[in-house]
């Protein structure tokens, strides 16, 4: 019952908030610059989230929310920076002031291939990383009663009649363009990949019959795992989440691929507080409630420290330039 | 499930359930009713909140908001010109005429009556047609949603009747907007001009906002009156209501809310979508579709009952697949995981009790509504006794906040200014907004369609089988034709006619 009062009590406010919401200068409002502080932090951290309120990217913020204030003893503010497949808010991240009271969500491949794609005002050196806390590993998923068993079936078919089966995307220049892309390019095969506007749009279209096959996200399927056969997931080893699936490397082809969503502050913060950032986030990412929540909405949590998320980008980038050439996308400046 | 069902039952008419319900339905017609503030707003800045409530309470919260937000945009609608979200778009075409008339508070009430009434026949298929509902959303790929987005195009010949050249022109100028940004199949950035703010787009929410609210000020500024309208409560607008919608309306309340049912189920299409369709199609079985777009009741009839049967049905694809249809269904995904429920057949499953307190709820939230709304009516008339330099005031501040507020960009702002400039002036020389907002909305939905049924077509190795060969397709593509023959075959048997009675 408890509840439901401070829930009253919380739309009261939020309606007198909403009229003074217009008064509000949310950012900016530090000028003090250079002065040294003594403890950090010593109030509120804004975390930008390049996509929107309820998304996949926002949940998972909202569980790390919940035990911000423990780790860190200020809140944790999420606004978000929606648009551009995430390249707003990237883009309004490298440009935010570095004193480490504003920090975001990053997504990888995102921050990859869009400066390949197209001018940016970013790249992945525009960020000083704290550390990645979801790898959503892809995998290619057929509706159930599709004649594909095995991925072995799905390529030989495709050897068969090159171009004339679909593979649904999620956006191109996209984590699941560039798995689509390297899956082709090992296997030496060819699809027709259409490219729906949302993850939502895609299982559509395969539980509505109008794609063969598609690249997704393992977080995607998980909710009706009995609607799809997932033919293969391209991690190291097999999933804990879906231990019956066989790896690509299983099957013969090295790949590993995935979306993973990092942390991090613009580049220039100071060494002391990213270092307090990555403390902090780590503690977080292994706390067993907070595990105990990553399971409930499905996403798949996996730590990795800011430093060995930046040697894993540059790597990820050459590969990713590669391949990109050998399709013929990149952008000619 | 008989048991969920009576669980649900109880926990929907919990007393404090109906008070929060009541207070969220209250804020919800406040955030619509207000230019510029928009339902997808208002339900973003509430779901934080239900994060800590228990989940059933939580979404009851956000259905009364989502509810009261789509509503409350016919009140600005209809009093002042400027609908206070896209759904609301089409009953500016009758409603603000209406209250040119003095029939604000007839307007408003109709309004409100079939928002009742179309949120309630929507929740009804919510409940009772969850999972066959979901099954035809599955129908629907990317050459069915191109061919619905050419059918809604259609609409633009019947509202620009006698001014069809610039009716078209606007359309196009919609459509054109709706190709800035990113291109949807190859990534990358066009028509951007190497102004980087532009990569996102111009969103529907900003330039709508722009196109009515704002040019709508200008306007008022341009004009000079005192006043909006003359207005004095008429006695006797209950009666007067409910008799006219007794006597003509049952069939257009039917028709307009299914219309809303069918159009929220498919997820791309939301809202705005049914409430254009609905009101052509009031207009095309209508025996006076003259009467359309100059103060016509059932014209508010048709927006105002599609648009709020669209609340419910656009939960259909999330609470039974698991997907969301509409940006607040997405917002109430998010919802839903944290409080650790599973979305899809499961959540009927394994939390009945959850999934029919929030169905059950939402009927009652709409019959809430009623009384909620009706309060609020009053107030909100009193509008038109308020000079309209005040007006014209606070409508420029609520549309910069209302445009910040959709994704917290200052360059939206910016999308709102121009667009309410190019607004004002096409307006001066005769351009409707109705028709450019309408290109925006529909441009995008038919692009992809489009580009990703040409993908698909590329693959199959045929063109026909495709794009026609297709159930859905071949009767939308019917519909299209119809849409364009039946007005030039009514005017030539009229013609015809007139030609007989003048020999």
């Amino acid at each position: 019952m408890n509840k439901k009062l401070i829930a009253v009590l919380l739309i009261i406010g939020f309606l007198l908030t909403l009229g003074l919401a217009g008064c509000q200068k949310a950012e900016e409002k530090q000028q003090d610059g250079g002065k040294a502080e003594e403890t950090y932090p010593s109030k509120d951290i804004t975390v930008i989230i390049p996509f929107t309120a309820g998304g996949s990217s926002d949940v998972q913020a909202r569980i790390v929310e919940k035990y911000f204030k423990e780790e860190f003893g200020v809140n944790m503010i999420i606004t978000y920076k929606e648009g551009a497949g995430g390249e707003v808010g990237f883009t309004e991240l490298a440009k935010s002031k570095a004193d480490g009271y504003v920090i975001g969500g990053l997504n990888v491949p995102h921050i990859i291939l869009q400066p390949l794609a197209r001018e940016t005002e970013f790249n992945i050196d525009s960020f000083a990383y704290i550390g990645q806390m979801v790898n959503d590993p892809q995998l290619i998923a057929v509706l159930k009663d599709s004649k594909y068993n095995t991925l072995q079936e799905l390529i030989d078919d495709a050897k068969a009649k090159p171009g004339q089966i679909t593979l649904g995307n999620v956006g191109t220049f996209s984590g699941h363009h560039i798995a689509s892309l390297n899956f082709m390019n090992l296997t030496g095969t060819e699809f027709t990949l259409i490219p729906y506007k949302g993850a939502a749009d895609q299982i559509v279209a395969l539980q509505g019959g109008h794609v063969n096959a598609i690249m997704g996200n393992l977080n995607d399927v998980m909710r009706d795992l009995d609607k799809y056969k997932i033919l293969g997931i391209t991690t190291e080893e097999r999933h804990y989440l879906a231990p019956e699936v066989p790896t690509f490397k299983e099957l013969g082809l090295d790949m590993t691929q995935g979306i993973t969503r990092l942390f991090a502050a613009p580049k220039d913060i100071a060494p002391e507080k990213l270092a307090r950032l990555k403390e902090g986030f780590e503690n977080i990412a292994k706390n067993p409630e907070y595990l105990k929540d990553m399971e409930k909405i499905g996403q798949p949590e996996e730590w990795k420290d800011g430093e060995k998320v930046y040697d894993d980008l540059k790597k990820e980038v050459e590969t990713a330039t590669k391949l990109l050439e050998e399709y013929d996308l990149l952008d000619k400046k | 499930m008989l048991a969920d069902f009576l669980i649900g039952f109880q926990n929907a008419l919990h007393p404090m359930n109906i008070l929060i319900m009541s207070l969220a339905l209250a804020g919800g017609i406040a955030i619509g009713t207000l230019p510029g503030l928009s339902a997808t707003m208002g339900v973003a800045l509430l779901v934080p909140l239900t994060f800590g409530m228990d989940p059933a309470t939580g979404l009851l919260m956000l259905g009364a908001m989502y509810t009261g937000a789509i509503y409350g945009g016919a009140n600005s609608a209809i009093l002042i010109n400027t609908p206070g979200t896209p759904s609301a778009v089409c009953t500016t075409f009758d409603g603000y005429p209406l209250t040119k008339q003095g029939r604000a508070d007839e307007a408003l009430f109709t309004a409100l009556v079939s928002s009742v009434i179309g949120g309630v026949i929507g929740t009804i298929f919510l409940l009772v047609a969850t999972q066959p509902l979901a099954l035809v959303s599955l129908k629907f790929g990317s050459p069915e949603y191109f061919w619905m987005a050419i059918f809604g195009l259609t609409i633009i010949s019947s509202l620009s009747e006698g001014n069809m050249i610039k009716g078209l022109l606007g359309g196009v100028l919609g459509l054109l907007l709706a190709t800035i940004g990113i291109d949807p199949v190859t990534g990358h950035s066009r028509f951007i001009f190497d102004y980087r703010p532009l990569i996102g787009g111009i969103t529907l929410i900003p330039a709508m906002i722009g196109f009515f609210s704002f040019a709508q000020v200008l306007t008022l500024v341009d004009e000079n009156q005192k006043y909006l309208a003359e207005y004095s409560p008429n006695k006797g607008v209950i009666g007067k209501v409910f008799g006219h919608m007794l006597k003509f309306s049952k069939k257009n309340l039917l028709r307009s809310s299914l219309i809303g049912t069918f159009v929220g189920i498919l997820p791309g299409a939301g809202g705005n979508v049914a409430s254009f369709v609905a009101y052509n199609e009031a207009k095309r079985w209508s025996k006076n579709p003259e009467t359309f777009g100059k103060g016509e009741i059932e014209g508010v009839v048709a927006s105002e009952s599609s648009n709020n049967a669209t609340v419910s049905s656009s939960l259909i694809p999330l609470l039974s697949l698991g997907i969301p249809g509409s940006p607040v269904a997405a917002v109430l995904l998010g919802g839903l995981l944290i409080h650790g429920l599973q979305p899809g057949a499961k959540l009927f499953i394994q939390t009945g009790d959850i999934a029919y307190t929030f169905i059950i709820g939402l009927i009652v939230v709409n019959l809430l509504m009623l009384f909620v709304g009706f309060l609020g009516m009053r107030l909100f008339a009193q509008v038109l006794n308020v000079p309209s330099h005040y007006i014209a005031t606070i409508v420029i501040v609520l549309s910069v906040i209302g445009s910040y507020a959709i994704r917290n960009n200052l360059f939206d702002i910016v999308i709102m200014i121009v667009c309410g400039i190019i607004g004002f002036i096409t307006l001066k020389v005769g351009f409707e907004p109705g028709p450019i907002v309408l290109g925006l909305i529909l441009g995008t939905l038919a692009e992809e369609g489009f580009s990703l049924s040409l993908l698909m077509a590329k693959a199959s190795g045929s063109m026909f089988d495709t794009f026609v060969a297709r159930p859905i397709s071949a009767f939308l593509i019917f519909m299209c034709i119809m849409a364009i023959v039946s007005p030039i075959y009514v005017r030539v048997k009229k013609s015809r006619k007139n030609k007989l009675e003048n020999a």
